[in-house]
């Protein structure tokens, strides 16, 4: 069946390739073949995820990729034989760009070998039609440069096989329709969509990025998502809040040494951030290894203010800020975005209250009041309004709060809490919020920016005083799931004590040891497996926040309908 | 992408290739005994592991081996150790 997107072909001769636009590497067309979304994401939106199928790919290719011998000009009259390696080759009239792994020959007769890592695979022609129309296109292209090209080799690593692929009509034009087809989609701007529940997708090294089956579900299909985005992490945050702390590289690791006494190291494949708050000391030659890495490093103040973030040269998808920023300028848009995160901060925030309620007062006239900011929240006609639902919410909860807290056997060990107060924050267990919101901002704006937001631009935060508008819209629903939560975990379970705090000028912080268990308490929430209540499967809270990203993106290019807000049952 | 187990053992026949191997392994895992290392990895980390060892070794003199304990998640190796603990390589964040 011809994938969508495919049934639009260009007359031939193809129209020469003119000014501005990029020639395409033949790898492209192969993309294309495979799925033409995949294609469009990583030859238009510059995303890419490395796989152990792409490492492996990579990797037999080494040999093939040190150019060697020559390619005579057609023409030249000799018949010797040639053997070239690396080759590269482009096509004004195909608009392609091509790396060869080899091309045999003799005289003006050519065939190019490409080389696959793996074992052949055992179909009627050979090889996948994705690899044949690669091999193909690149004979095209030797072709338009003279020779004479009828056949190419696949070489397959793996099983030192080699498949005779000839380019007969069929094949040509198969190969020629491909390149239209991915020549139509790279000018067209417009996102193909993902494929139905496809076998391809979970072999598909950007399947994380492209979300093929929860957008089709969010669209309506009658399918249960595959948890193809669920993995476990393959790095973890490394945090740093001692005094006197320096990072540096050595080798494949960060040493972290406190007062010149080496505390630990941390091997860089297992590091997704470096969160370093106070006066930590970071060398150079360790700051450029972690941005050649694409590990963000975070740095806040010792009270936990968020100062700002360091990234290598950011992510490439433009597309997808242009969105970001054209949608943040249309006032329906933001409304629409702002009420649903209000509303969904609001019944989090519900759900919070109802299953932690420690004490014996009754909760109903509570619970149905929030019920009554849900509905008036989705009714609101402009962002003054909900601002004004949502804390007139807000302080029904937090009036509230207290009541969540395991009252003490000590009295004078015990956490109370009468209302919320902040900047500076007055008691422990302000602080103790004050300094969770810090930490879930700094996740939302380094996950945002990972995936190629502008944390700095938001729907419902007004992009002032240089704080992540972005991030702070999209934390409001995981308040209550995960930092008021965690708070709550924290305290009930004598995690942190009332002796963890230090109090200067009437304002309350944590000592550096209850931050420590606290940080510990936050990142076991993150950890924390919940089963997604739309989508079916079990995901963490951090992978939870970058899918919530990624589906924003979607629906920001017009890929998802909506944005599905996270609201727990 | 869910992590495995590993235990990498080589042998070396030339000191400055062995010191490459062993900085390069300190990357991966968690040193054990003079040239044996133990790993949690990725399917992605595995294959670049791989490459990269391979970028290293002579392969007439030197031999590595990569045996795999299973799902680094459940996995419960059955260990006999004797003098010092044997302990499975955690993932765990790092807050210091
Ligand atoms: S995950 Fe599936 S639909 Fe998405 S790009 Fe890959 S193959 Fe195409």
């Amino acid at each position: 069946m011809d994938p969508p997107g495919r049934q639009q072909e260009l007359p031939l001769p193809f129209p020469e390739f003119s000014g501005d636009l990029p020639l395409l590497p033949v790898r492209m067309v192969n993309e294309y073949m495979y799925c033409p979304r995949l294609a469009y994401l990583e030859w238009v939106q510059a995303e890419w995820a490395e796989s152990g199928d792409t490492v492996e790919g990579r990797y037999s290719h080494r040999r093939v990729d040190q150019p060697q011998g020559d390619l005579p000009p057609p023409g030249a009259g000799s018949e010797e034989t040639i053997h070239a390696r690396s080759i590269t080759l482009s096509s004004n009239s195909l608009g392609l760009i091509a790396k060869l792994d080899l091309v045999e020959g003799e005289g003006d007769i050519v065939t190019p070998v490409d080389y696959k890592r793996g074992k052949r695979p055992h179909v009627p022609r050979g090889a996948y039609d994705p690899e044949r129309v690669q091999l193909c296109a690149q004979g095209l292209i030797l072709r338009d440069h003279g020779y004479r090209c009828d056949e190419g080799v696949l070489y397959f690593a793996a099983s030192r096989e080699r498949v005779r692929v000839s380019f007969d009509d069929e094949l040509i034009r198969l190969t020629e329709n491909a390149i239209s087809g991915l020549r139509l989609v790279a000018a067209g701007g417009q996102l193909p969509p993902p494929l139905v529940d496809s076998p391809k997708c979970p072999r598909c090294s950007l399947n994380g990025i492209c979300l093929p089956d929860e957008i089709n579900f969010f669209k309506g299909a009658d399918l249960a998502p595959r948890p193809l985005f669920v993995a476990h992490d393959e790095a973890l945050p490394v945090y740093v809040q001692a005094h006197h702390a320096k990072v540096s590289k050595k080798g494949e690791t960060l040493e972290i040494h406190v007062d010149d006494k080496k505390v630990t190291t941390a091997r860089l494949i297992h590091v997704s951030q470096l969160a370093l708050s106070g006066n930590v000391y970071l060398t150079t030659p360790t700051l450029h290894e972690l941005m050649k890495r694409g590990i963000p490093v975070t740095w806040q103040s010792f009270g936990g203010w968020f100062m700002g973030h360091t990234v290598g040269t950011g992510h490439k998808n433009v597309e997808l800020r242009t969105a970001q920023y054209r949608a943040s300028f249309d006032d329906q848009i933001c409304l629409h975005l702002a009420k649903g995160l209000v509303e969904a901060k609001i019944r989090n925030s519900r759900t919070l209250l109802r299953r932690n309620w420690k004490s014996d007062e009754d909760k109903s006239i509570l619970i149905s009041s929030l019920q009554r900011d849900v509905r008036h929240c989705i009714r609101c006609h402009g962002i003054e309004e909900l601002l004004g639902v949502e804390g007139a919410a807000a302080s029904r909860y937090f009036s509230a709060f207290g009541h969540l807290l395991r009252p003490a056997d000590n009295e004078t060990l015990s956490f109370n809490f009468t209302r919320r107060n902040r900047r500076p924050p007055t008691d422990p267990v302000n602080a103790l919020l004050s300094y969770a919101y810090s930490l879930l901002a700094r996740l939302w704006t380094v996950t945002l920016s990972a995936v190629g937001f502008d944390p700095y631009r938001g729907f419902y935060h007004q992009p002032r005083y240089g704080r992540p508008a972005l991030a702070l819209d999209l934390m409001e629903p995981f308040r209550p799931l995960i930092a008021d939560s965690c708070v709550l975990q924290a305290i009930n379970n004598g995690e942190v004590r009332p002796s963890d705090f230090i109090q200067v000028a009437g304002s309350v912080n944590l000592n550096s040891d209850g931050r420590k268990r606290f940080i510990g308490a936050f990142e076991r929430r993150l950890g924390h497996e919940i089963t997604h209540p739309l989508l079916g499967y079990r995901i963490s809270y951090r992978r939870l926040i970058e899918l919530q990203s990624r589906l924003l993106g979607r629906f920001l290019l017009g890929d998802l309908p909506d944005y599905p807000n996270f609201i727990t049952r | 992408m869910d992590h495995r187990l590993y235990i990498v053992a080589y042998d070396i026949s030339d000191q400055r290739r062995w010191r490459r191997l062993f900085k390069l392994m300190n990357g991966y895992g968690e040193w054990l005994q003079l040239s044996v290392f133990q790993c949690r990895l990725s399917r992605k980390q595995h294959a670049e592991l791989i490459a990269l060892i391979d970028g290293i070794l002579h392969h007439q003199e030197d031999h590595v081996i990569l045996l795999d304990l299973g799902p680094a998640e459940n996995v419960d190796p059955h260990v006999v150790s004797l003098g010092k603990r044997f302990e499975k390589v955690q993932h765990a964040p790092i807050i210091v």
